[in-house]
């Protein structure tokens, strides 16, 4: 804080030789990561706004049509259903993702032996390639020789092909979401409970506070910033969600493809199945507005909630 | 207290932003794509060229035979780049017009079209008429009129494939079920998934799986042989609710009704071509380029006989490769000279002896018989000169999905064939309507 004042209000004076020679090296500095957002990010950023107004074919050769390709997208037939999916999945996974990985931070930021085991254990979903995870849940998943349908049958119950099944191939990407996120957000919220000041809980603990009332008013309160900020992500990760589901649920065979689609999968269904890029890149500056907006409400939301102190 | 809040809200905004340019990042940027080097001269004249390849067991042949090509023209290499088949034609959409593409590409029958319609495979024509390729003479027809848009030939055939009915002599053996045979009509065929269904299979074991995506080996021949269509002639109008059309695909769909199949669910689950390789249904309509992957499986426990015929007629589906050249190429002489030598019946040879596909060229077919002499390759042949082409046009892939829509709930019985017939044509009329405005 106390450096961040100073620099808040600089002394307004000319700068000096030495002090160029200093901006200079600290634009050095950042040029390669500056370049490369330039490029891959900024750049395509904007060459996506202008293809939203084009006819782009499969070749990148671009025809301006003005609006007709936000027009084609609210006629969409698939839209809806698309932004329902997205939806359910987003306020499916992010919820329960984040209480599962606030239990298990919790867990683990206890003193038991061999955290530092359970901790890479729990982190290891999050090194795991997705594709390779898709791969394995989709054998778990597997309708004859599935794991999941064994553990079902073995308790008397039907199992049955949940992937291919629409009204549960959806759930089953989601808990495949779940599993893959507690890890990642386990090590944030913990490094986020390590940095609240042990002197609370010796205060809390003196006045006799039960562990309950010390995780609800004082771990809470305190690690909400670091809270918001998993569900800032988690949000912006699971409205975008695409490579699980073009794992796991195969466009060309599975007949819940259709049911599933998310706002991704119809962005990608478009630009890269069909080559109307145009049209995708509608999809995807929609979904950067719909990202946008919730993202505004949450940062204005977060007023009531999160605690900097 | 407030400098954190700030910094907070930048961090979300800049993670939305980040966001969005993920998803706007295949938008049609092609900084996404890889790019590859087109041709390299170096000082002393020398030239390398590049082929792009996608598949991997023909990778080896393809550079047996540029080293061939090097050994007479010695001051041309060329290089093989391998790309999977789901990148494929991705990455050549990208690098197309970026003219960083390969200078050699290989291309198949559902993408000449689009590709040469938008200026990016070189037009070869001329220098075929003013070589002795002779393709007219050498080449099978419909391979040929594949490639030809618009009067313009845009590839030199590399190869083709056919079908035919691949099956378990295991399965056969325990059920005490006679092997099928060449030439049987379509209720013979039905009759054998029915004899093996009655001798009782293992749990698990089908007869033969009809998936709904199998078009190309099993029903789009019977529609053929039906005089029932999928495209008319100019691309202007589907044949699906054609009442021949309809006629061709329900016997091959009531394999699946009566349980002779493995269920839609089941072959999304396990994909047919695994189920025949570990020994899961008995027959299996597959085409010749699947020959190697089963000999590294199940080499000797397999046999080959001609699809069962339909109406009378032993109408198959032929698709086939070419080799077409970027029109972009930096070394265009070097790489159509290159193009027109691999159909040559020295490159041919080269290919048909390796055994993996059928070289295209007519009097290099019969080198490809030979190569598995344990297989009666010679049904691939005799298909030829009844095979049609897959129906094609420039927006296959958008009336693939409409076709998975609607077959895949007659496929589960949801609806009848008829229904999805019906509905499969109104959409695509409308799709291809759009196309034709363009």
């Amino acid at each position: 804080m106390g450096e961040e004042k100073k620099m808040a209000k600089p002394v307004k004076r000319k700068a000096s030789k030495r002090d160029k020679k200093d901006w200079l090296a600290g634009y050095i500095f950042i040029a390669p990561v500056t370049i490369g957002l330039v490029i891959f990010y900024v750049v395509p950023f904007i060459q996506n706004f202008w293809f939203s107004f084009n006819d782009v074919n499969k070749f990148n050769v671009a025809t301006f049509v003005g609006l007709a390709n936000f027009k084609q997208l609210f006629q969409e037939p698939d839209l809806l259903l698309a932004m329902k999916n997205t939806l359910i999945y987003a306020i499916v996974t992010v919820p329960i993702g984040l209480g599962l990985s606030l239990l298990v931070a919790s867990l683990l930021n206890s003193k038991i032996k061999g955290t530092s085991f359970y901790r890479t254990i729990y982190f290891l979903p999050s090194v795991t390639m997705s594709v390779a995870v898709a791969l394995v849940w989709k054998l778990i998943f597997h309708s004859e020789y599935g794991i999941f349908n064994a553990m079902i049958e073995a308790l008397g119950g039907q199992g049955k092909s949940w992937l291919t099944t629409p009204s549960t191939a959806l759930g089953c990407v989601m808990i495949v979401a779940i599993w893959g996120s507690v890890g990642y957000n386990m090590i944030i919220l913990l490094a986020g409970m390590q940095g609240i000041s042990k002197s609370y809980y010796e205060a809390a603990a003196i006045d006799g506070a039960g562990p309950g009332t010390i995780f609800f008013k004082i771990t809470i309160p305190l690690l909400s910033p670091t809270i918001f900020f998993v569900i800032i992500t988690g949000m912006i990760g699971a409205f975008q969600v695409f490579d699980s589901i073009y794992m796991m649920i195969d466009p060309t065979t599975n007949p819940a493809f259709n049911e599933v689609k998310t706002m991704n999968v119809l962005f990608y269904q478009n630009a890269f199945m069909y080559g109307y890029k145009g049209y995708a890149a509608a999809i995807s500056i929609f979904m950067f507005a719909i990202i946008m907006i919730i993202t505004v409400i949450q940062m204005i939301g977060q007023k009531k909630w999160v605690n900097y102190d | 207290m407030k400098k954190n809040l700030k910094r907070l809200a930048a961090l979300g905004l800049t993670a939305v932003m980040g966001a969005a340019v993920l998803t706007g990042c295949g938008g049609g940027s092609s900084s996404g794509g890889s790019s590859s080097s087109g041709g390299k001269e170096s000082k002393d004249g020398k030239v390398e060229l590049t082929m792009a390849v996608w598949d991997s067991d023909q990778e080896p042949v393809m550079q047996e035979m540029a080293a061939a090509y090097t050994k007479e023209h010695p001051n041309v290499t060329v290089k093989t780049q391998l790309t999977t088949w789901t990148e494929y034609w991705t990455k050549l959409e990208a690098s197309a017009m970026g003219n960083s593409s390969a200078d050699i590409i290989t291309m198949n029958v559902l993408h000449v079209e689009e590709y040469a319609d938008a200026g990016i495979l070189m037009d070869l024509t001329d220098a075929e008429k003013e070589s002795d390729l002779k393709a007219s003479e050498n080449f099978p027809a419909p391979l040929l009129n594949g490639y030809t848009v618009d009067g313009k030939l845009y590839g030199i055939p590399k190869d083709f494939d056919t079908n035919a009915i691949f099956y378990n002599k295991e399965i056969f053996d325990n059920a005490k079920v006679e092997y099928p045979k060449d030439g049987m009509t379509f209720e013979e065929f039905r009759k054998v998934c029915e004899d093996l269904d009655a001798a009782g299979l293992p749990e698990g074991t089908y007869p033969v799986p009809v998936n709904r995506n199998s078009s190309q080996t099993t029903y789009y021949a019977s529609v053929y042989a039906n005089d029932g269509y999928i495209l008319n002639e100019d691309n202007t109008e589907a044949g699906w609710d054609d009442p021949k059309t309809i006629e061709g695909i329900q016997p091959w769909l009531d394999l699946v009704l009566d349980g002779l199949s493995p269920s839609l669910e089941q072959m999304a689950n396990t994909d047919p071509d695994s189920m025949f390789q570990g020994g899961q249904v008995a027959m299996y309509l597959s085409g010749n380029y699947m020959i190697p992957s089963y000999n590294k499986t199940m080499e000797g426990k397999y046999g080959i006989v001609s699809r069962p015929t339909f109406n009378g007629k032993n109408t198959d589906i032929i698709n086939g490769l070419a080799f077409s050249v970027s029109a972009f190429t930096e070394h265009p002489e070097e790489a159509v000279d290159f193009a027109l030598w691999l159909g040559s019946k020295e490159a041919q040879t080269i290919q048909a002896e390796a055994g993996v596909v059928i070289s295209a060229r007519n009097d290099c077919q019969d080198i490809y018989v030979g190569t598995h002499p344990d297989l009666n390759l010679q049904v691939f042949l005799d298909n030829v000169e009844n095979a049609e082409l897959l129906p094609h046009c420039k927006v296959t892939s958008e009336l693939a999905q409409v076709e998975k829509t609607y077959l895949e709930q007659a496929w589960m019985d949801e609806i009848t064939l008829e229904e999805a017939c019906k509905k499969i044509k109104t959409e695509e009329d409308a799709i291809l309507e759009k196309m034709n405005a363009k």
